[in-house]
């Protein structure tokens, strides 16, 4: 939909005045050049041969009147798709959502806040600025609308719902006022806040065309990660999801995209990933690729892996399958988990997440080792205890390490004809447990059962026990995994325990089977400890609140009180999603009349300039036109000044084949890079530093490189360039999945980068502690880096030029990190591929354009030692990475023995 | 105020005069010189005059022409004799009038500029040889020799009159009996204000010379365009649609102009010259020197 506004349209009345300026430009013909010339006598008596008209040629008529009617439209203000926000005046609340919904567009909503804000202050308004994922004020504390700038500029969006509801609230008593409120255009519940704000006085909602996408939390489906788009856009979207997992190196990479289409009108589309168990299992989150909102992402926990477990009986059974502990145990895991069977040597060759052995007694010696190899890596290893185990477990002195507790022998056997005591019912579970908050259904009574030989800790190992306090349940860690052992069997010969709903929530809390009953289940009854959480932008960050929250509260929808993350309890752990497995997206209700306006002026374009600079280019135009009429065009003067305006005027933008040229460029010279951050600052001094270290290259070796050259890592070719210099900055984007896997094959192709966080003044180097080097693990994160080290002594670094001892940049600061040589195994024929430091050496070697240096560096002559010992790590440095090992090799020993005896 | 006194005015007139007299005295100097050095070669020193003979000083001769050099290795003094015993009147007419000032380029000195140098400088040459020279209708317009004459030459050369016609006319002669006449003009005026006079002059007086000096533009005509053309004095204009049109038809009038000049000088038995101010002013002065003096 585009409009068209005059502003100033009375201005357009000029129109009128060009018939009148037709007949007038008409009547006057280009004036002739008066010559003075002596000849003229000779001239006297003769004709001309054509005649020129004398009028003004109707080309050049045409242009004028065109020029002038454009300059008077262009006075006239003439906008299109205007905004008609007009400043209104009175009491205004201007009104974010500041929700996960907000957090696509938020620097736009940011802006526009902030406009309107500033829009408030010219017209002197009190003001109140609200956002509903924050807590919201005591009454209305009106200010001017400045003050609220400071408040605006530090919100960011929130990982939850805005609270609309108690907005309403707050509002209920409230003098009226005119608002503008900011919304993510959604419906949360049945909070009417259109209606209240409207019974205050004028209301005007901004938003924004595109509605805002979310995820449901990862299912498993068949063994499948699946994963539901919601959404309550009216026209069809395609989305896009990845699937982000942790690399056997630590580090995370994308496993897998889908791509499908929420159809017009559809609230929901599920999709499929369809990946080998290995990967699934290592998934641990799924982004909605076009969106950044902590609702676009599904953080996957153990819900959604897919264990593998391996069920061991004891050799092969006769009699009743259906009453067998294998079938009880094969029908409650295999819902939910990877089940194999077969003996345990084949089993543990599949290496899977659970062992259970049902009743096994005595374990060869071999495989017991394994076993206990395999637990001590973090299996789990689950025993059921039965007859074979009651007559072989016990007896030994020593605990077996295969065992949680020591046994006594034969077990016992509680109720019965013959005995006095009765069948024993549960425990409550103490609070240590896992099983901490399950119910216990009260028919569940225990028969027969091993027992453990008291020991001071036994009551430590105890998951669960019976009334009379023996324990029933019992784990021991051992290694990163632990034994669980059930002191019943895993059918209903020694006590109904497999027959209830309780059994198999036991497996699951015990993280046996991905829990197939939904998160509420696991997290009902226990205090959970936030580990790493969700901001709005759907980024995990450390947990700053490590206040516990209880599992009922993560239950609920997400909140301030509870944000979405991921929990730990004990060894369980659980994700927390901004959505939950029901929810769905509604667009906002509105009332009738009121229309959601769209951010920000990005619609408003105002055709002044561009009609001002067509009038100059027509009058321009008629300047050459007239000249040309009157025969001066090609005057020597004119023409020069004329052909100047055209070039200046023609000069077509090269930006076409600028990567191309790149390429050819840095295809035909070395050529130093480092990368654009954005910061223009810190841009000119990378420029200007390699353009010093290119220069002292120049004058003392035999590279010769031309001047160095800004790359955008995001789209240009990197494949020549033999090293990139990056600066670190606290806010660099995050890289592009492109971005990622062309930085990486860079890096495993020969490239090197130099990480330089810039901040060694400030003590602690790149660490977690500086903004840098928060920044620096932020994008590098999903970099392949292989293990690094302070660089060694007698490393190429340190001779492959000049023998260097340290490596000072503008900052003599900490060990500079490159690639641990790991003796023939590296790639690159052991060149490291990054070399990090945090001595700001760009501002070291950068000079200005005279050649001067550009920084200071120390003080006086210790200073210039210093910029000059940074000079030579940088010409190390492109020595390095243009000959590569060639220094360490062998030959060079006596020239440098020699070098060091002198 | 008063009226500036009549000498104060002669007086701010001499000192313009005294500012334009040496440089143009210089040039001409230096022009002359270079012409009598090329004439002459380098070996001699003294300048323009043809040797004739030497004979032995008699009692009765001015001891200003013995020559000492020659005398001096012998026992008796010598005078030089020269070939041109009796001097001649040359008159020189400079064209001064408004057309004359024109350049058509910038750098490129004024068709007036030009005859003036190239009149001055032949006097010069002429003063040295003894001859006599008159500059008609102006203040050395009597024949004399020497270096008031140039004086006087170079004074009425300089002298700007305010009251300049648009296009110079040959000047009547009067009783003035010249043996030589060179006139020095752009002879852009009518047939009128040129032909007759020169015929005039041409049955009383002998030989003489024309140098047509033009400017390049005057030649080329490099005009284009809607053009009004005026005479320098602004008397006369032409107004043209298409300059570049009437090219052609100026260069066939100029060319007219010139074959008629020509024809003249032929019949006459006088010569004549095309100069262009892009020249180089030696070779009209030459050209002049040889032909006054009688070589060819």
């Amino acid at each position: 939909m585009t409009s068209l506004v005059f502003l100033t349209p009375w201005i357009l009345l000029g129109l009128l005045a060009l018939p009148l300026l037709w007949w007038l430009l008409r009547a006057t013909p280009p004036s002739p050049k008066h010559l003075r010339f002596p000849g003229v006598g000779l001239l006297m008596g003769l004709k001309d041969i054509e005649k020129m008209p004398d009028k003004t040629p109707i080309w050049l008529l045409l242009l004028r009147i065109l020029a002038i009617a454009a300059a008077i439209v262009a006075f006239a203000n003439p906008v299109l798709n205007p905004e008609t926000r007009a400043e209104g005046d009175g009491p205004l609340l201007i009104l974010m959502d500041g929700g996960w919904a907000s957090a696509p567009d938020w620097s736009q909503r940011i802006g526009e806040a902030e406009r309107l804000l500033e829009q408030a202050a010219r017209a002197g308004r009190p003001t109140v600025f609200a956002s509903l994922t924050q807590p919201l004020p005591q009454g209305m504390p009106y200010r001017d609308a400045r003050d609220w700038l400071s408040v605006l500029r530090a919100l960011e969006p929130q990982a939850w719902a805005p609270d609309r509801q108690a907005a309403v609230d707050w509002l209920a008593d409230k003098q009226d006022f005119e608002t503008y409120w900011l919304t993510d255009g959604l419906q949360y519940g049945e909070a009417d806040l259109a209606n209240a704000l409207g019974a205050k006085g004028p209301l005007r909602v901004i938003g924004t065309a595109k509605q805002p996408l979310a995820l449901r939390p990862l299912k498993l489906d068949a063994g499948q990660l699946s994963v539901t788009v919601i959404g309550a856009s009216p026209i069809a979207e395609t989305v896009t999801l990845t699937a982000y997992g942790t690399a056997p190196n630590g580090i995370e990479v994308a496993f897998a995209s889908i791509t499908g289409t929420l159809p017009a009108g559809q609230s929901e589309v599920t999709l499929t990933f369809q990946m080998p168990l290995e990967l699934t299992n290592r998934v641990t989150r799924v982004t909605l690729q076009s969106q950044t909102s902590a609702g676009a992402v599904a953080l996957a926990d153990d819900g959604s892996r897919r264990r593998k477990v391996a069920l061991v009986g004891a050799g092969i059974q006769e009699g009743p399958q259906l009453v067998a502990p294998m079938h009880y145990l094969r029908k409650a895991l295999e819902p939910s988990a990877a089940l194999i069977e077969g003996s345990l040597s084949d089993v543990l060759l599949g290496a899977p997440d659970v062992i259970v052995l049902s009743d096994v007694g005595k374990l060869s010696i071999p495989s017991a080792r394994k076993l206990l190899e395999w637990v001590e890596k973090g299996g789990l290893l689950v025993r059921f205890a039965g007859p074979r185990l009651a007559a072989e477990g016990a007896g030994p002195l020593v605990g077996d390490p295969l065992l949680p507790v020591r046994l006594r022998a034969g077990g016992r056997t509680l109720g019965g004809a013959m005995a006095w005591n009765t069948p024993k019912h549960l425990s409550p579970f103490p609070e240590s447990s896992p099983f901490f908050g399950l119910p216990i259904p009260a028919d569940i009574e225990v028969f027969a059962q091993v027992v453990a030989q008291p020991a001071p800790d036994l009551a430590a190992r105890t998951l669960a026990a019976l009334e009379d306090g023996t324990p029933l349940v019992t784990q021991r860690q051992k290694g990163d995994g632990r034994v669980v052992l059930f002191h019943v069997t895993a059918n209903a010969e020694w006590s109904t325990l497999p027959l209830s709903g309780l059994f198999v929530q036991m497996l699951e809390r015990l993280s046996i089977s991905a829990n197939p009953a939904g998160p509420e289940a696991v997290l009902e009854g226990r205090m959970w400890m936030p580990d790493r959480t969700l901001d709005g932008f759907g980024r995990l960050v450390d947990a700053e609140l490590v206040a516990p929250v209880s599992g009922e509260r993560l239950a609920k929808p997400v909140g301030l009180d509870a944000r979405p993350g991921l929990y730990s309890s004990g060894d369980l752990s659980v994700a927390i999603n901004v959505l939950q497995a029901d929810s769905t997206l509604a667009a906002l209700d509105l009332p009738i009349g009121i229309n959601i306006e769209l951010l920000g002026q990005t619609n408003e374009q105002s055709l002044k300039p561009w009609l001002l600079m067509a009038a100059l280019a027509l009058f321009m135009l008629d300047v050459l036109g007239t000249l040309w009429v009157t025969g001066r065009l090609f005057n020597r003067g004119v023409a020069q000044a004329a052909g100047l305006i055209l070039m200046v005027a023609l000069i077509p933008t090269p930006e076409a084949n600028a990567n191309e040229d790149r390429i050819i460029l840095t295809a035909n010279d070395t050529v130093l890079a480092y990368v654009i951050t954005g910061d223009p600052t810190v841009d000119n001094i990378s420029a200007a530093g390699l353009l010093g270290l290119s220069a002292v290259l120049t004058e003392r070796t035999s590279v010769e490189p031309i001047a160095p050259i800004g790359v955008n890592i995001e789209t240009d070719d990197l494949s020549l360039l033999p090293m990139l210099y990056w600066p670190i900055t606290p806010d660099q984007a995050a890289l592009s999945e492109g971005a990622v896997q062309r930085l990486n094959r860079y890096l495993a192709t020969g490239g090197m980068i130099v990480f330089d966080t810039r901040d060694a003044q400030l003590g602690s180097g790149f660490g977690v502690l500086t903004a840098n080097g928060k920044a620096l693990q932020r994008l590098t994160a999903s970099l392949d880096i292989p293990p690094l080290a302070p660089i060694p002594a007698g490393h190429v670094l340190t001779r492959a030029f000049y023998l260097l001892e340290d490596f000072p940049g503008r900052w003599s600061g900490p060990d500079v990190w490159v690639e641990v040589s790991a003796g023939g195994t590296n790639l690159n024929d052991g060149v490291t591929p990054i070399v990090i430091g945090a001595n700001d050496w760009a501002a070291a070697w950068a000079v200005t354009d005279s050649g001067q240096p550009m920084f200071p560096v120390g003080r006086g002559l210790t200073g210039e030692r210093q910029r000059e010992l940074a000079r030579r790590f940088g010409v190390n440095l492109v020595m390095y990475v243009l000959t590569g090992n060639y220094k360490s090799d062998q030959v060079h020993v006596p020239a440098f023995l020699e070098r060091l005896g002198e | 105020m008063n009226q500036p006194s009549p000498s104060a005015e002669l007086r701010a007139a001499s000192e313009g005069l005294a500012a334009t007299f040496p440089a143009l005295m210089v040039a001409a100097t230096r022009l002359a010189a270079s012409v009598a050095m090329g004439d002459h070669g380098r070996r001699r020193a003294g300048v323009g005059e043809d040797f004739w003979q030497y004979r032995q000083a008699l009692p009765g001769d001015d001891l200003a022409t013995v020559d000492w050099r020659r005398s001096g290795r012998s026992d008796t003094a010598y005078v030089r004799e020269r070939e041109w015993e009796s001097a001649h009147t040359v008159a020189i007419w400079p064209d001064s009038a408004q057309s004359m000032d024109y350049s058509g380029k910038r750098g490129v000195s004024s068709k007036g500029e030009r005859a003036a140098l190239l009149a001055m400088a032949l006097s010069v040459l002429l003063a040295k040889a003894g001859e006599r020279i008159a500059f008609p209708a102006t203040i050395a317009a009597i024949p004399r020799s020497g270096k008031r004459q140039l004086q006087r030459i170079a004074q009425a050369i300089s002298t700007i009159n305010q009251t300049r016609p648009e296009y110079g006319s040959v000047p009547e002669f009067g009783d003035l009996k010249a043996a030589r006449s060179v006139f020095l003009s752009d002879f852009m005026g009518t047939d009128d204000q040129i032909f007759p006079p020169l015929s005039a002059i041409a049955e009383r007086a002998g030989t003489g010379c024309l140098v047509h000096i033009l400017d390049d533009t005057e030649e080329t005509f490099p005009f284009d365009g809607r053009v009004i053309f005026e005479s320098m004095g602004g008397g006369l204009s032409f107004e043209t649609h298409r300059a570049k049109g009437l090219r052609e038809e100026y260069r066939e009038q100029l060319a007219k102009r010139c074959a008629a000049l020509e024809e003249f000088a032929r019949q006459a038995g006088w010569q004549y010259l095309k100069h262009h101010t892009s020249q180089s002013p030696r070779a009209a002065l030459l050209w002049l020197h040889m032909v006054i003096g009688g070589q060819r």
